[in-house]
C-alpha cells in the first residue's frame, strides 16, 4: 500500500500533497503502508506505483470549488482525473498512463484538495489549506484501517 | 494572407509554454515564445543558510532535480573556495550521467517520438516485417514476430479504449508522418520497453543520494560514505548493483536508442533543413576529471560558438559582469535602473510588473512585454543551449571521442556537418551525447572502484563547513549542464546567510522573448521558414520546439493555469 503525496512545496498550497505525507509519516501506520513524497510526479515514481497493491494519492486541484474542499475519487484512467490538477498535472497524468500501459489498471484512491491558483512562489500554506492537513490525514487513516480489516 | 496560430501549452510535461506563430502561405514568417509562469526563487532563499539552498532549488523541477542541486552546491563551494574530494567528484559525475541517460531516453521515446511516430498506424504493421527490420539494425533480443504480434494486439485494446493520453492526443494520419507502419510498431514497442528500463537506471540516484525523487546533496562532497564491508554505507554490494545498471544502460542505448534514432532519422532527412534558428551556441561544459576549477579537463567542453564557426571556441566566464546579462524589454519585470538595462545575475533583480492580458485571451501583445521569462544574452548575442550546443562546442574544441561519434553518425546518414544545425540535428545530438555519456559513466565507475581498492574512501571535506570559517561576504557561480542545456546558479553570501540568489536555466536561454534590439531567442528563431502542411494541426511546430526538450517549470513558476490546457486544441 502506497500513500503518495504529489505537489511542489515551493508553490504554496500546490504542495498540499507533500505536506499531508509529511504529517502521516509522524503517525503510527500499519506495517504494509509506505509513504512517499512524490514531488511533481514524473516517471521516477513508476516503480513505486507498479509495486503497490493499492495507491492513495493526495494532490491539489483547481476545480473552482471552495479552497480547502477535499474530494475523494477513484479514477481509473488519467482522463478521469480532475482536469485542472496544477502545474504538475501533465507529469502525473503521463505517469498514470504509463503505469496503466505497463501494469494494467491500478487501484487508486485520490484525495483532491481544491486550491486557489497559486499567485507566485512561496512556502507558506493558506489557512484554509493548512486546516485540511489533519482532516485528510484522518480520512487516510480511516481508509488504511478499513483496508486492514478487509485484508 | 497572414494569420497567427497559437500553440498553448506546448510542453508534454512540466510547466507552461505558449508559442504564437505567424503563418503566411503555409510558411512560418515570425514567432513569439512566452512562458506563462513566474519565478522568484531568491525571495524564498534570501536569509537562509547557503548550505541548505540545494534542497530548495532541487524542487524547482520534478524532472531536472539533481542538476539544480549540483549547480547549487557548486555555487556555494565556488564562493567559499571549497574543493571536493575526488570520490565526491566521481559520485557527482555518476549522478549526473544517470540523470542524462534517463532523461534523454524518456525525452526521445515519451516526449518527442510521437512527433515522428504515428502510433495509430502500428495497427497496420506486419509483425514479421517489423521483426526482420529490428534484427537488421540491432542485436536487441526482444525482436521475434511473436513479440511484435502480441504487442500489436495489446496496443489495439489501448487505442480502442480511447482513454489513454498518448493515443488520444495526436495528429494521427497527418501527412508529415513518413514512417512505414513497421517502423512505427518498432518505436512504440520501445516506448513501452523504455518505460520499464528507465525505472532501473534511476536507482543509482537512490544508492548515492539516499532517495529518489529528490536525492540528497551536500556542500563539500556527497552525503554517503564509501565502505566495502559496512552494511549502511555504499558497500560492494551496492557498487556492484551500480555497475550492472551501467552495463544495462549501455546495452539499451547502443542496441535500442541509437538504432531507433538512426532508423527514424533516415526517413526524416528533410528535417536537417529546418529548425536551425540561431547560429550561436553556448555550453558551460561539465563532468570534471580534475576538479570543477579546471574546465579544460571536463568531458563536455566549455565555450561559445558564434555564427556557426566551428574553427573557433570563445572562452566563457560566468563571473565576468560583461558576459552574461539578463534583459527584460519584453518580460513582465521592472528594473530599478530602467527596463533597457541588462543585469549580470550577481546584480539580478526580480520585481514583477505584469502588464499582459488576463486569461482567457486570444493573442499576446508582442509589441510590449509578453513573457515571464527574462532574456539572457552572452556578450549581447542570443545563444542556443542544450545537447546540440554541447556537442558542437566539444566538437569544435577538438575532443576526439565527440568528433568520432558525430562523424560516424553523419557518415551513416550520409549528410554533411551542416545537417547538425537543424531540428533533426538537435534530436540526433541528444542521442549521440547519450552514447558518449554511458561510456564516460563506465570510466567514472571504474575510477571509483580503483579508489576504493587503494583505500581512498573520503567523500566529504569538513574544512569550510562551519560558517565561522567563512569570509564576511563572498560570491560564487555554479555552472553545470542540465540535460536541456546550460544551467547556472549565482549566490551572494553575507554574514553567513544568502543575500542574493539567481538562477539562469536552459529554457530561459532558449524560450525567452526577443531582446530590446529585436534579436529573437532560440525557439522564436528556429520556427521561421518552417512549412506547415495544415496550419490548424501544427505538428511541425511541435517537432522543432520539442527538439529543444522544453521544460518550463524550472524556468519559471505558475502564473495562471486556470483552464489553460483546455485551450482550444489540446497539446502536451
Amino acid at each position: 500500500m502506497l500513500v503518495l503525496g504529489i505537489g511542489n512545496v515551493l508553490m504554496g498550497d500546490e504542495g498540499i500533497g507533500v505536506h499531508v505525507v509529511q504529517r502521516l509519516e509522524q503517525l503510527p501506520l500499519p506495517e504494509n503502508v509506505r509513504c512517499l513524497d512524490g514531488g511533481t510526479g514524473s516517471f521516477l515514481l513508476l516503480e513505486s506505483m507498479q509495486l503497490a497493491s493499492r495507491i492513495i494519492l493526495i494532490d491539489a486541484t483547481i476545480d473552482g470549488k471552495r479552497p480547502g474542499t477535499v474530494t475523494r475519487l477513484t479514477p481509473q484512467f488519467s482522463s478521469d482525473y480532475p482536469v485542472t490538477l496544477t502545474a504538475h498535472d501533465i507529469g502525473l497524468k503521463d505517469l498514470l498512463d504509463a503505469a496503466y500501459l505497463t501494469s494494467g489498471a491500478l487501484a487508486v484512491t485520490l484525495f483532491a484538495v481544491s486550491i486557489e491558483p497559486p499567485s507566485g512562489i512561496g512556502m507558506e500554506l493558506s489557512p484554509a489549506i493548512t486546516n485540511t492537513i489533519p482532516l485528510i490525514a484522518e480520512m487516510i487513516m480511516e481508509e488504511l484501517a478499513c483496508a486492514a480489516v478487509r485484508a | 494572407m497572414a494569420n497567427r496560430i497559437v500553440v498553448d501549452p506546448i510542453t508534454r510535461i512540466e510547466g507552461h509554454l505558449r508559442v504564437e506563430a505567424v503563418v503566411e502561405n503555409g510558411v512560418i514568417t515570425d514567432a513569439y515564445s512566452a512562458g506563462t509562469m513566474v519565478r522568484g526563487f531568491e525571495k524564498i532563499l534570501k536569509g537562509r543558510d547557503p548550505r541548505d539552498a540545494w534542497a530548495f532549488t532541487e524542487r524547482a523541477c520534478g524532472v531536472c532535480t539533481t542538476v539544480h542541486a549540483l549547480a547549487s552546491v557548486r555555487c556555494v563551494e565556488d564562493a567559499l573556495n571549497i574543493t571536493v574530494p575526488q570520490n565526491a567528484e566521481l559520485i557527482r559525475n555518476l549522478m549526473f550521467c544517470t540523470q542524462y541517460v534517463q532523461d534523454h531516453v524518456v525525452h526521445f521515446y515519451h516526449l518527442h517520438a510521437l512527433d515522428w511516430v504515428d502510433v495509430v498506424s502500428v495497427l497496420k504493421a506486419d509483425p514479421k516485417k517489423t521483426s526482420a527490420l529490428a534484427e537488421s539494425i540491432s542485436s536487441w533480443p526482444k525482436s521475434s514476430p511473436k513479440y511484435f504480434a502480441e504487442l500489436q494486439t495489446r496496443l489495439k485494446t489501448f487505442v480502442e479504449s480511447g482513454q489513454l493520453g498518448i493515443f488520444a492526443n495526436g495528429y494521427w494520419g497527418h501527412p508529415a508522418y513518413k514512417l512505414p507502419p513497421e517502423v512505427n510498431l518498432l518505436a512504440v514497442a520501445h516506448y513501452l520497453e523504455a518505460l520499464e528500463w528507465q525505472k532501473e537506471i534511476v536507482k543509482i540516484h537512490a544508492i548515492f543520494g539516499g532517495k529518489n525523487p529528490h536525492p540528497n546533496y551536500l556542500v563539500g562532497g556527497v552525503p554517503c560514505s564509501l565502505n566495502a564491508e559496512e552494511v549502511n554505507a555504499v558497500n560492494m554490494e551496492r557498487l556492484n548493483h551500480v555497475g550492472s545498471l551501467i552495463k544495462q544502460a549501455k546495452e539499451f542505448v547502443e542496441q535500442v536508442y541509437i538504432p531507433d534514432l538512426m532508423a527514424i532519422a533516415s526517413f526524416y532527412k528533410e528535417w536537417a533543413g529546418y529548425g536551425g534558428g540561431l547560429k550561436n551556441y553556448l555550453a558551460y561544459g561539465d563532468l570534471p576529471t580534475r576538479g570543477y576549477g579546471q574546465p579544460d579537463y571536463f568531458k563536455f567542453a566549455r565555450g561559445a560558438i558564434l555564427d556557426r564557426n566551428l574553427n573557433e571556441v570563445h572562452p566563457v566566464n560566468g563571473r565576468d559582469a560583461e558576459e552574461i546579462k539578463e534583459y527584460i524589454a519584453h518580460s513582465w519585470y521592472r528594473y530599478a535602473g530602467g527596463d533597457n538595462l541588462g543585469l549580470h545575475p550577481f546584480e539580478g533583480e526580480t520585481e514583477f510588473n505584469f502588464t499582459g492580458p488576463n486569461p482567457p485571451y486570444e493573442q499576446l501583445n508582442v509589441e510590449g512585454k509578453y513573457s515571464w521569462l527574462k532574456t539572457p544574452r552572452w556578450k549581447e548575442h542570443p545563444m542556443e543551449v542544450g545537447p546540440l550546443a554541447r556537442l558542437l562546442v566539444s566538437y569544435a574544441a577538438g575532443r576526439t571521442d565527440v568528433k568520432q561519434v558525430v562523424n560516424d553518425a553523419l557518415k551513416q546518414l550520409n549528410v554533411p556537418v551542416d545537417a547538425l544545425f537543424s531540428t533533426l540535428g538537435r534530436t540526433a545530438a541528444r542521442g549521440l551525447e547519450t552514447l558518449l555519456v554511458v561510456h564516460w559513466m563506465q570510466g567514472f565507475y571504474d575510477d571509483l572502484i580503483a579508489q576504493m581498492k587503494t583505500g581512498h574512501t573520503s567523500t566529504f571535506t569538513r574544512e569550510k563547513w562551519e560558517p565561522s570559517t567563512w569570509p564576511a561576504s563572498a560570491e560564487g557561480v555554479g555552472l553545470t549542464e542540465a540535460p536541456r542545456g546550460a544551467l547556472a546558479h549565482w549566490i551572494r553570501i553575507k554574514e553567513g546567510k544568502i543575500d542574493n540568489y539567481q538562477l539562469v536555466v536552459p529554457s530561459t536561454w532558449n524560450a525567452s522573448p526577443r531582446d530590446g534590439n529585436g534579436q529573437r531567442s532560440a525557439y522564436e528563431a528556429s520556427l521561421i521558414g518552417t512549412k506547415m502542411a495544415h496550419p490548424d494541426q501544427p505538428l511541425e511546430i511541435l517537432r522543432t520546439i520539442h527538439s529543444f526538450d522544453p521544460c518550463i517549470a524550472c524556468a519559471v513558476h505558475l502564473y495562471d493555469p486556470q483552464g489553460k490546457h483546455l485551450h482550444q486544441v489540446k497539446f502536451y
